[in-house]
């Protein structure tokens, strides 16, 4: 295709720019990239078409060239053009290396092994350092724009990649301390040296050898991709948020290492070499030079910050927002070090004029507002992080900095926050000056809020500004009575002048703290209920009341209601009346709402609404108190968008069915002990989330047992060990089963789960119980008679029952001690056990060899014979 | 310290957008830092629509505050800056920081070095101030000396080169983009001596300095025992520099005659070399005494090629230039208001102008009118509820004028006559609107032999002077007023 006409790349950008999602899903998108790539070479376009292109590569390189091949071969095909351009001057050099640079560094192509990188940087730096590239590649009039450029496509760079730059130190302090564009060179250098500081800390390349050497001491280039990543490519915050702990790991990595006398005094020149000429920069670049070499020099042993003090005195006197903020990063930076008391105060002085000058735009005024109560005091005592009045900003110096009605908005908030400031502090000093009390002062201002939000037909905002404002008179004196008795006291007067304002009072209620939330609920229900109930504002007492009913006056409430009934003929005014019914369920009020939800339930016009008030009532009736409460409470599963009713009622089915649940618990089976006349199986239940009421189910497959009763567990907590669990079996023959285990349980959200466990096994050998223990000597006597009257009717058997390494006393000690009757250790054991409900089985074991021991059973039901025999064969094993 | 991106938006009320982006521009390297900083808590800019829309809401702009929203007017979003949190696609974009004049909304988004979450605090974001003061840059670019809507387009036009040069990768290199259109020009020029980066080229020509001096005053009367009237003049010192060579130092001084009232809360430009501490102290926070620092204040300084503010400060006068009170009382369908005004002695009586407009808020059209004058004319705004009094280029004699008459209203259209929230019921106000040429209040003049320049030649330096009237206000006596704390102060 061939290059396409001016008008038509117009479009094509045209509708680009106005969505790139859009236009990157249609069916232009592949080929947009490679035609720029492209089309900037045609010799049809104009130039100015085609730093259109370039513009567009700028700022969508991602979506031109999505990964970093791409980039790189983008990045290649710009510099092509680049050396292609006939040698006399064009608007194109400089947006082609922009271009080139953001397409490495914005697309990740940036690296040693990338041949557009290894063009670009050695490119770059050749125009910087103003060096004669050969075939008129630079025109002369162009040598010094270009030579700014490169400065700051080696700044780009070096902010991608921290590091870069570091053995071209000597380099740049070489040009600035020559005949350098001022500004380009010294925001690169100290950059690059920031950055150095930091990595060389970790590298311990030899700083003092980079700030003077003139081609790199590590070899390989004036770049240096060995401090790179000795940086792990992490990037360099080059203006760190503060406050810094200070003893933290990044910022105190630069007082890792410290540097020679020589290394340090070599620092300490090139630091004032910049600062030196930083008059020559805009307000802007001062500012970022600042802020660098702020932070660099932070911590640093050796490197006096005396070095920015001649700078100060200077910066102070501007009204330049960059400039101020510049000085505040230093105060961050260094505090006393650099600020003496006196200095801080000034500072401050400084900054509290500026916040209130005349001169200055309101968003300069709320900035350094901001910055006074954030100020970087050199002994701060509040807690760190948390907006508050310096301490040498008292009641004097703020008094131009208070609120007043006709600020706007935000200046009222950010100077009512000052003001709630010092009427905090105006508490506890009780000094009195000649200063009005900003206590009464607050009061007042407060009153025309209220006042204002009161009129009939002011804009929402107005009503807004009041309520922000009350909720941060809330917030910041919640513990003075003096202020919050006049809060609630106005507050109620604004709802009874004009309670549309409902959602916002609702809105207040939520966010507040329980100090003004509590008596401020008490006074707006009094406002509601005390009206007769048919006001065309009724919607919005319905929905007040809906957030302030609770417990206490239930007959003033329900009186109301019941007034309000009447009145209620519209679907919203009747769910609105429903709404405030359940906030009163949820509290837990029995009685008059009984009556008031049967009436509700039999009079309201809308079906709906009945069905509501006569479900309300069935709840009300069947559930008990905290039940209720989760029954009504927010849904969980419900999802935002769904309507309230479905959200509702999703609620209900979630609180009032059992949920099939994922287990929350294990249980598996203890160690068998022998106790009284049931065989007892011992449950270990464990919690992976705290539940209530566990009750465990338990069935026994084939009827083999008796059945199980269920077993009950108050409260079951993870980490905490619980109680052994102890299951009496009733077998109705000697035989091993499968336990079903069913778990019903209550989740801290109140939903009760069930679910299914895996099965229990009860083993034979759990059934064994031992026969009354004979009297002392009657042993052998006992076992004989036993033995005998097993048969005839029983069975008679010889079981090999192989022994490990503990011999026949170990395997007896471990499985059989309870029910030995009569012992010859270590040879000969009687054992005999009783099997429920009323079996018996002896065993002799005697004569043990090596491997093994003949054993001799007796028993007189025969179908345990096979069970005796695995069990016995099973017992070496079965350690 | 570097940008995310740019916008410039238009505020349209009643088109269906309610705005429109008339310039973005976004930076990718930054963007690819802010992912990496910001972590988890990253959030990409969004294409200008989305961000458009996210703006107008936060900004309170689409007019559609009927209703509750909690997501703007919750009592708990309070905004203390212009700087804000938008929400787009559900996630919070932040700190965008905006601001809105001339119906053109400023916005960036600085680069914030490290994670969001929790948010850091403002002052610590070194991007904040540099976002700043590109906005501020771009909006006088744009303003400043602009005359027509076409002008601004095409000022609007040249944006995009503009910002290649002043801001190319998102650190901002220059706010001044005036520099950078210089830049353009002079971009011949080589120097072998330190060229400052705020100065693109040179001046060739005829010599000359011109110091302006403008004074405003401002003033809250109420004519109460428990209120003190408040009144303060706020300078603004321009100079035009056009002078040859690189680095032309310059002092110039001001001086104030015996009893002129000091200077304070003095703001200088930035290429003020040196101030003097008692410049730098001198403050409206302390109050005044004999022993304050009354000048002369000198100022050196290499100038820029443009006209620039060199200083503003603020001065406490001694007695407001106008006196006076406005008393409204309603009586059953009509307002009577009586008016008095008293130019002070020591002020110069030969105005340029000098009206007193007395608006009527949250009132229908004027339908009928009686008024008697004893100076000056009288002209009727029914629609607009005002009137204005025209007291012209002196005051008589006496130095006193009066007006007083009855004024009627007929019934109210909320679309005619927009919603003020503080003139309710009898709260109201007048306002002076005055200009003095050759004349300041606080004295303070620029002595054209003081002016040192040290350059090539000897230039011709012309001095003018001027007071206006900014926010000068005579509350209605027989009704509460908005007071500052400053009024308490008695």
């Amino acid at each position: 295709m061939g290059p396409l006409s001016r008008e038509v790349w117009a479009q094509r950008l045209g509708a680009f720019r106005a969505s790139p999602s859009a236009f990157m899903a249609g069916p232009e998108a592949e080929d947009l990239g490679r035609d720029l790539l492209g089309d900037l070479r045609s010799e049809k376009l104009s130039e100015q078409t085609k730093v259109s292109l370039l513009a567009l590569s700028l700022e969508y390189p991602a979506q031109l060239w999505p990964d970093a091949s791409a980039a790189e071969v983008a990045a290649t095909s710009l510099l092509d053009t680049l050396v292609l351009l006939p040698p006399r001057p064009s608007a194109l050099r400089r947006p082609l290396l922009l271009a080139a640079t953001t397409a490495l560094a914005g697309g990740g192509a940036l690296g040693p092994t990338s041949g557009a990188s290894c063009r670009l940087l050695p490119l770059l730096l050749g125009l910087a350092v103003g060096s004669d590239l050969g075939r008129g590649f630079v025109p002369a009039s162009e040598q010094r724009p270009l030579q700014a450029t490169a400065c700051e496509c080696l700044r780009e760079l070096e902010s991608c990649k921290p590091g870069l730059l570091g053995g071209s130190l000597g380099l740049l302090r070489g040009l600035l301390g020559q005949e350098g564009p001022v500004q380009p060179l010294s925001l690169l250098l100290s950059l690059a040296l920031r950055n150095t500081l930091v990595l060389q800390s970790r590298a311990g390349a030899g700083l003092g050898a980079l700030l003077t050497a003139r081609v790199s001491p590590t070899g390989g280039g004036p770049w240096d991709w060995t401090l790179v990543e000795e940086g792990d490519g992490h990037l360099q915050p080059q203006a760190p948020s503060w406050p810094v702990a200070e003893e933290g790991e990044g910022e105190c990595s630069l007082t890792a290492r410290e540097h020679n006398p020589e290394e340090a005094r070599e620092l300490r020149a090139a630091v004032a070499q910049l600062l030196d000429t930083s008059y020559l920069l805009t307000p802007v670049a001062q500012a970022q030079l600042l802020w660098l070499l702020g932070w660099a020099l932070r911590g640093l042993q050796g490197q006096p910050p005396a070095l920015f003090k001649p700078q100060l005195v200077r910066l102070l006197g501007t009204a330049q927002l960059t400039l101020m903020h510049a000085v505040l990063a230093l105060k961050a930076a260094f505090g006393e070090a650099l600020f003496t008391a006196q200095d801080e105060t000034l500072l401050l002085r400084r900054l509290t004029l500026a916040a209130q000058h005349p001169a200055l735009p309101l968003s300069t005024h709320l900035f350094y507002l901001h910055c006074l109560l954030s100020f970087p005091e050199n002994c701060p005592l509040g807690p760190v992080g948390e907006e508050a009045a310096p301490l040498l900003l008292g009641p004097q110096l703020c008094r131009g900095l208070l609120p007043s009605l006709l600020h706007e908005p935000m200046a009222l908030l950010a100077r009512l926050h000052l003001l709630c400031l010092l009427c905090a502090e105006d508490e506890e000093e009780e000094e009195k000056g000649q200063l009005p009390s900003p206590g009464h002062y607050l009061e007042e201002l407060l009153a025309s809020l209220w006042q204002r939000a009161a009129l009939e037909g002011g804009p929402r905002a107005l009503a807004t500004l009041c309520f922000q404002a009350s909720y941060l008179v809330a917030r910041c004196l919640a513990g003075q009575p003096t202020v919050l008795t006049p809060l609630i006291h106005g507050l109620a007067q604004l709802y009874r002048a004009r309670p549309m304002l409902a959602p916002h009072f609702v809105d207040l209620l939520d966010h507040v703290g329980p100090e003004l939330r509590e008596p401020l609920k008490v006074v707006l229900r009094q406002e509601v209920v005390s009206r007769p109930g048919r006001d065309e504002a009724l919607c919005w007492h319905l929905q007040m009341l809906a957030r302030v009913a609770d417990g206490d006056a239930q007959s003033a409430t329900l009186n109301f209601l019941q007034a309000a009934a009447a009145h209620c003929t519209s679907w919203d005014l009747q769910q609105g009346l429903l709404q405030v019914c359940r906030a009163l369920l949820r509290a837990g009020v029995g009685g008059g709402l009984v009556d008031l939800l049967q009436v509700l339930a039999r009079q309201l016009e809308d079906p709906d609404g009945r069905d509501h008030a006569r479900l309300y009532y069935i709840l009300l009736a069947h559930l008990a108190g905290p039940k209720l409460g989760v029954a009504l409470g927010p849904s969980l599963a419900a999802p935002a968008l769904a309507s309230s009713l479905v959200a509702e009622n999703q609620g209900f089915v979630a609180a009032l069915m059992v949920q099939e649940a994922p287990a929350l618990i294990r249980l598996s089976v203890g160690s068998h002990e022998v106790k009284g006349p049931l065989p007892v199986l011992q449950l270990l239940p464990e919690a992976l989330e705290p539940i209530y009421s566990l009750e465990l189910r338990f069935r026994v497959e084939g009827q083999l047992y008796a059945p199980l009763g269920a077993v009950h567990v108050p409260c079951l907590c993870p980490g905490r060990p619980a109680r052994p669990l102890l299951l009496p079996l009733q077998p109705r023959r000697p035989a091993p089963t499968r336990l079903d285990v069913h778990a019903l349980y209550t989740t801290s959200t109140g939903l009760t789960c069930h679910v299914h466990l895996p099965p229990l096994f009860v083993n034979f050998a759990d059934l064994f119980l031992p026969f009354p223990q004979p009297p002392e000597g009657a042993g052998l006597g006992f076992f004989e008679e036993l033995w005998d009257s097993c048969l005839p009717e029983g069975a008679e058997s010889r079981v090999w029952c192989p022994l490990g390494p503990q011999g026949l006393e170990g395997l007896v000690s471990r499985h059989l001690e309870p029910f030995v009757v009569v012992a010859q250790p270590p040879t000969s054991y009687y054992v005999a056990i009783h099997l429920p409900p009323d079996s018996k089985l002896l065993l002799r074991l005697e004569a043990a060899q090596a491997d093994g021991v003949p054993v001799a059973l007796r028993t007189d039901d025969w179908a345990v014979l096979p069970l005796v025999g695995d069990y016995l064969r099973g017992l070496a094993a079965a350690i | 310290m570097a940008q995310r991106a740019v916008w410039l938006i238009s505020h349209e009320p009643g088109t269906p957008l309610r705005g429109a982006v008339r310039f973005s521009r976004r930076y990718p390297t930054v963007e690819k830092r802010a992912r990496v900083f910001n972590g988890a808590s990253y959030v990409p800019i969004p294409e200008d629509g989305p961000f458009l829309k996210a703006l107008l809401f936060e900004l309170r702009l689409l007019d559609d505050d009927k209703d509750f929203v909690e997501s703007r007017d919750s009592c708990s979003r309070i905004n203390k800056t212009s700087i804000y949190g938008l929400l787009v696609g559900g996630e919070e974009l932040w700190p965008v920081v905006a601001f809105l004049k001339n119906d053109m909304i400023y916005a960036c988004v600085p680069l914030v070095e490290q994670t969001l979450s929790p948010r850091p605090p403002l002052i610590s974001v070194s991007g904040v101030s540099q976002g700043f003061e590109l906005l501020f840059g771009i909006q006088d670019f744009l303003y400043l000396g602009q005359k027509n809507d076409n002008e601004l387009n095409t000022k609007l036009s040249q944006l995009p080169d503009l910002l290649l040069q002043a801001c190319p990768f998102g650190t901002v290199l220059d706010a001044n983009l005036q520099n950078s259109l210089d830049n353009t020009n002079f971009a011949s020029v080589t120097q072998p001596q330190k060229q400052p980066a705020w100065k693109p080229g040179t001046y060739k020509g005829k010599p000359q300095v011109s110091i302006s001096i403008t004074e405003k005053v401002k003033s809250m009367q109420y004519d109460k025992q428990d209120v003190a009237d408040t009144w303060q003049v706020v300078g603004t010192v321009t100079c035009k520099c056009d002078l040859e060579g690189i680095m032309p130092n310059v002092t110039i001084s001001l001086s104030l005659p015996t009893n002129g009232s000091p200077l304070q809360d003095i703001l200088v430009h930035p290429c003020v070399t040196s101030l003097d501490s008692a410049i730098l102290t001198s403050s409206s926070i302390d109050a005044v005494d004999d022993s304050a620092f009354s000048g002369p204040y000198k100022f050196p300084f290499t100038p820029p090629l443009e006209s620039f503010n060199l200083c503003y400060y603020t001065s406490q006068v001694p007695v407001p230039p106008i006196l006076g009170f406005y008393q409204m009382k309603e009586e059953e369908v009509q307002l009577r208001i009586t008016v008095n005004l008293k130019l002070h002695e020591s002020v110069k009586n030969n105005f340029e102008f000098c009206e007193a407009h007395i608006p009527f808020f949250n009132r229908g059209p004027i339908t009928h009118l009686e008024y008697k004058t004893s100076f000056g004319q009288l002209e009727v705004f029914r629609e607009k509820s005002l009137l204005i009094w025209i007291i012209g280029q002196k005051f008589p004699k006496s130095m006193e004028i009066s007006l007083s008459g009855t004024v009627t209203f007929g019934a109210k259209s909320h679309e005619k006559q927009p919603f003020d929230p503080i003139c309710i019921g009898e709260t109201a106000y007048l306002k002076l609107h005055f200009r003095i040429l050759d004349y300041t209040l606080t004295g303070c003049y620029a002595d054209q032999h003081s002016v040192q320049v040290f350059a090539s030649g000897k230039p011709k330096i012309s001095a003018y002077r001027k007071l206006i009237s900014s926010d000068y206000y005579i509350w209605n006596s027989k009704a509460p007023a908005p007071v500052t704390y400053g009024s308490l102060l008695l």
